[in-house]
């Protein structure tokens, strides 16, 4: 079910109305598993179950991992839960990947081997969900989450819908403590929860699928040469897009949870307005981010290693990072690049730390523009459908096709180049600052005549637009 | 002291990947600050808005000619696909169907209600396969062609359009038909609701700013002049009918959706038309493969050129003349046609805005059509 339907619309007057209505927080709680399963099951019935069975293995494990003795033993019902959910994930997004490659590898030995295509169906948000239930047992090991006793909390924990397909990760730790009390109907959460909802959803609908969208599907699907102009404003609508598509939902998602009374951390902090490639990161998809920091990139010894052991684990880990985005290598190189790009900063910080003209101003701009032009080089791997499709590209916006076609219509690239600098100006206002702020800040009937406005241009759409990128991961 | 086994895991570094201790506890407490505004008032204000701002956004499409009709995009015509039983008339196609074949005609002289699932500026093809894979599938089909569509190669829009259709209902989820059967009612009453004219996007296009040389400007499509009900016959709507502006309008879009682009130029002309050639003998050969797949089955078939008129028909007969495109694909397929210049009966209309029969002529049209296609049938 996506955010952007009258099926959702129905969906979700039902299902709030109906949870405010019960008094019983257990038959509050029984009500959004429900709920969960049936935002989960309209996609595809069969991988609810699916969904049940992981969930259901993993507050199993978990019980098993708080109560074994010894350190082998714990250890072991850890790796059980580790394997299960990763095997899971890797059966279904990645088997037709490793299954191409091994038929390359065999071919370069001279082995002609035709593998048979798995007709496999790709669970909608098997990467989010196996992630929060997986940071169930992993954080019962490291000593920081008490398993809970409830099988329906934990149900909940990792289906809860609003988060449920496309994120914020949220773990079980930030999320299983608020099921323990009932929240009470707080009417300004609840219109501020319905105010970002309307805000991602103009995110997504508005900015994302109608001013960006076209341009970019225009120029990435376009198999001609394009000069320097059009391939840079079609990256740069990409790079808009994937932000208000992503950012949008998760918008909605926190939304959708305020509005019954559960709190989501944010997921992008204005990432546009980033200087540097570790500041990108601590703003953009955070839930992400946090969750291989914590799992991966810390336990892999972190900064307190070697400098270059530390820089091998930011490849290690954006490697892995780029792979769980898709089973794809261009998602791979998308993944590298960035690993690559923190490796530079690092050496770079080393190096000019102490000057005094690193620190100025025109420094941070020239390193945010820098921050920017490079996260864009990169969403080229990100999008491109294959690696002849990102030479193309590539060649385009370094001027390597001077007598290219250009192909953007004005209109396009005037909406490109609005949405993109209020983009970016929004994002380096508040860099330092959060939406709530801002909308404190902001006089009422600025509030009153934004929020009127993003609805009236909902409407306008009509709320007919694509699914949300990252479903498909 | 330590075990080789040990030696070699601290080697490897690999236990640490998930065993080591946080740094850090993390923060479980979290909760998001609320701005404190006067969030009643404000809510009061914003929704009173947008419900003034819609009425008035419905009444102003309602005063320039618009009116409620379905929106004919790929959930409707799944819904549509899902009535297909195995012994029925299906019409495919493309928006000629639409608006000339009257479904209570048809049924009056064919003795079953058709199924409507030609698509407007669609290919035939990909749902012509879809039905002859349809193994239970054994029924009619009455396929209109309008040549340049109909042999569309793969990638372009008429059978992007197509394909889109036919594989939203393999994959049409609970969702996604629920939202159709929300939206029917809302399109049947809310002129705005139109897709493929009123929304932002589409509104945007419509800005006069001039364009560099060489932008690829997609051609204009005619601006809304029928209505679609839930069978997903179309009707003209009475403006259109009538001489006048809209009218005339529509007639000069056609003209240039209706001629060939100019090939790509990072593709050699000579390369390009050698490659259209392929894909148009590649069509054929692909329809007369799914005919007689149909035929195996005891299903059948008759392909009917509908009434087109005035610079469109002169248009279409000089691009894609009878004995090119139609001679041909009768002849491969072996199936019945029915060009409707041939009969005397069938020449005699008009389309008004030059591809399409008005409401009225489209019913006399249809009684006048059924005797042929029950001999093109053997009924």
């Amino acid at each position: 079910m996506l955010f952007n339907s009258l099926t959702f619309v129905v969906f979700f007057a039902l299902v709030v109305s109906a949870y405010w209505s019960i008094r019983s927080w257990k038959a509050r709680k029984n009500l959004l598993v429900v709920a969960s399963y049936i935002f989960y099951g309209a996609w595809n019935p069969p991988f609810a179950a699916l969904l049940f069975s992981t969930t259901a293995m993993d507050f199993w494990l978990g019980s098993r991992i708080a109560r074994a003795k010894g350190r082998h033993s714990r250890r072991g019902w850890l790796v059980a839960s580790v394997c299960m959910n990763l095997s899971m994930l890797g059966f279904f997004k990645y088997g037709n990947f490793l299954l191409q490659n091994f038929q390359w590898l065999l071919a370069r030995i001279g082995i002609v081997y035709q593998p048979p295509h798995l007709d496999i169906l790709l669970p909608v948000g098997i990467s989010f969900y196996t992630f929060h239930s997986l940071s169930y047992t992993l954080d019962i090991y490291r000593g920081v989450l008490q398993p809970t006793k409830s099988l329906r909390d934990f149900v909940l924990a990792v289906s809860f819908f609003p988060q449920l397909v496309a994120g914020p990760i949220v773990r079980a730790g930030d999320f299983l403590p608020q099921l323990v009390t009932a929240p009470g109907l707080r009417l300004g959460q609840f219109l501020w929860g319905l105010l970002l909802m309307t805000l991602g959803l103009f995110e997504k609908i508005v900015l994302a699928d109608t001013m960006l969208s076209g341009s970019a599907d225009r120029i990435f699907d376009y198999a001609g040469p394009l000069v320097a102009l059009d391939s840079w404003l079609g990256v740069m609508a990409f790079a808009g897009q994937i932000f208000f598509d992503f950012a949008g939902y998760s918008i909605c998602a926190i939304g959708a949870a305020l509005c019954l009374g559960f709190h989501l951390k944010d997921n992008f902090r204005f990432p546009y307005a980033a200087v540097g490639f570790s500041d990108f990161w601590r703003r953009w998809h955070i839930s992400l981010s946090t969750f291989l920091r914590d799992y991966l990139y810390i336990p892999l010894g972190g900064n307190q290693v070697r400098p270059v052991r530390a820089a091998i684990n930011l490849v290690i880990v954006m490697f892995l990072g780029g792979l769980w985005h898709g089973a794809a290598w261009t998602f791979v190189v998308w993944g590298l690049l960035h690993g690559s790009y923190l490796v530079i900063e690092r050496v770079i910080r080393v190096l000019f730390e102490n000057k005094a003209w690193a620190n100025n101003l025109a420094t941070r701009v020239l390193a945010g523009v820098a921050t920017y032009t490079a996260v864009c080089i990169a969403w080229v791997f990100f999008r491109a459908s294959d690696f002849t499709v990102a030479s193309r590209m590539l060649r385009g916006m370094f001027g390597g096709h001077a007598q290219g076609d250009a192909i953007l219509t004005t209109r396009e690239m005037l909406q490109i180049g609005i949405v993109t600098a209020f983009m970016i100006l929004v994002h380096w206002s508040l860099r330092e600052s959060n939406i709530e702020t801002a909308v404190t800040r902001l006089p009422r009937w600025a509030v009153t005549a934004a929020w009127a406005l993003m609805a009236s241009a909902i409407v306008l759409t009509q709320g007919n637009s694509n699914a949300f990128i990252y479903f498909q991961f | 002291m330590r075990s080789s086994t040990s030696n070699f895991k601290r080697k490897l570094r690999l236990p640490r990947l998930f065993f080591a201790k946080p740094s850090e506890i993390v923060h479980r407490d979290y909760e998001r600050p609320i701005p404190q505004l006067p969030w009643r008032g404000i809510t009061v204000v914003v929704v009173l808005s947008v419900i003034a701002a819609t009425f008035s956004w419905e009444f102003y499409c309602r005063s320039i000619g618009y009116g409620p009709t379905l929106n004919d995009n790929e959930d409707l015509w799944t819904t549509t696909r899902r009535r297909v039983k195995p012994e029925s008339v299906v019409i495919v196609g493309d928006s000629r169907a639409w608006f000339d074949l009257d479904l209570d005609e048809l049924q009056k002289g064919l003795g079953k209600r058709p199924v409507q699932l030609a698509m407007g500026g669609s290919c035939a093809y990909p749902v012509l396969a879809d039905l002859a894979n349809d193994e239970n599938f054994h029924g009619t089909i009455i396929c209109s062609v309008v040549p340049r569509l109909f042999v569309a190669p793969p990638g372009t829009p008429p059978m992007e359009r197509a394909e889109k259709a036919v594989r939203r209902s393999h994959t049409q989820t609970l969702a996604q038909r629920a939202s159709q059967y929300l939206a029917m009612p809302l399109e049947e009453h809310v002129a705005f609701l139109k897709q493929e004219e009123l929304t932002l996007d589409e509104l945007l296009k419509r800005l006069p700013i001039p364009n560099r040389p060489g932008a690829l400007v997609p051609p204009r499509l005619p601006p809304y002049f029928g209505t679609l009900d839930r069978e997903r016959r179309a009707r003209m709507i009475e403006e259109c009918a009538r001489p006048g502006k809209l009218q005339s309008t529509i007639q000069q879009i056609w003209l240039p959706l209706f001629t060939p682009p100019p090939p790509p130029t990072y593709i050699p002309k000579d390369e390009f038309a050698k490659e259209m050639g392929k894909a148009i003998e590649q069509r054929f050969h692909d329809v007369a493969a799914v005919v007689q797949k149909l035929r195996a089955r005891g299903g059948k078939i008759v392909f009917v050129r509908l009434p087109h008129s005035g610079g469109l028909k002169a248009l279409e007969d000089r691009e894609t003349p009878r004995t090119g495109i139609w001679d041909r694909l009768i002849k491969d397929t072996g199936a019945a046609g029915i060009y409707y210049e041939e009969h005397t009966e069938l020449a005699g209309f008009t389309c008004p805005e030059w591809s399409h029969l008005s409401a009225g002529d489209s019913v006399e049209f249809s009684k006048r059509l059924v005797p042929h296609l029950r001999k093109a049938l053997r009924l």
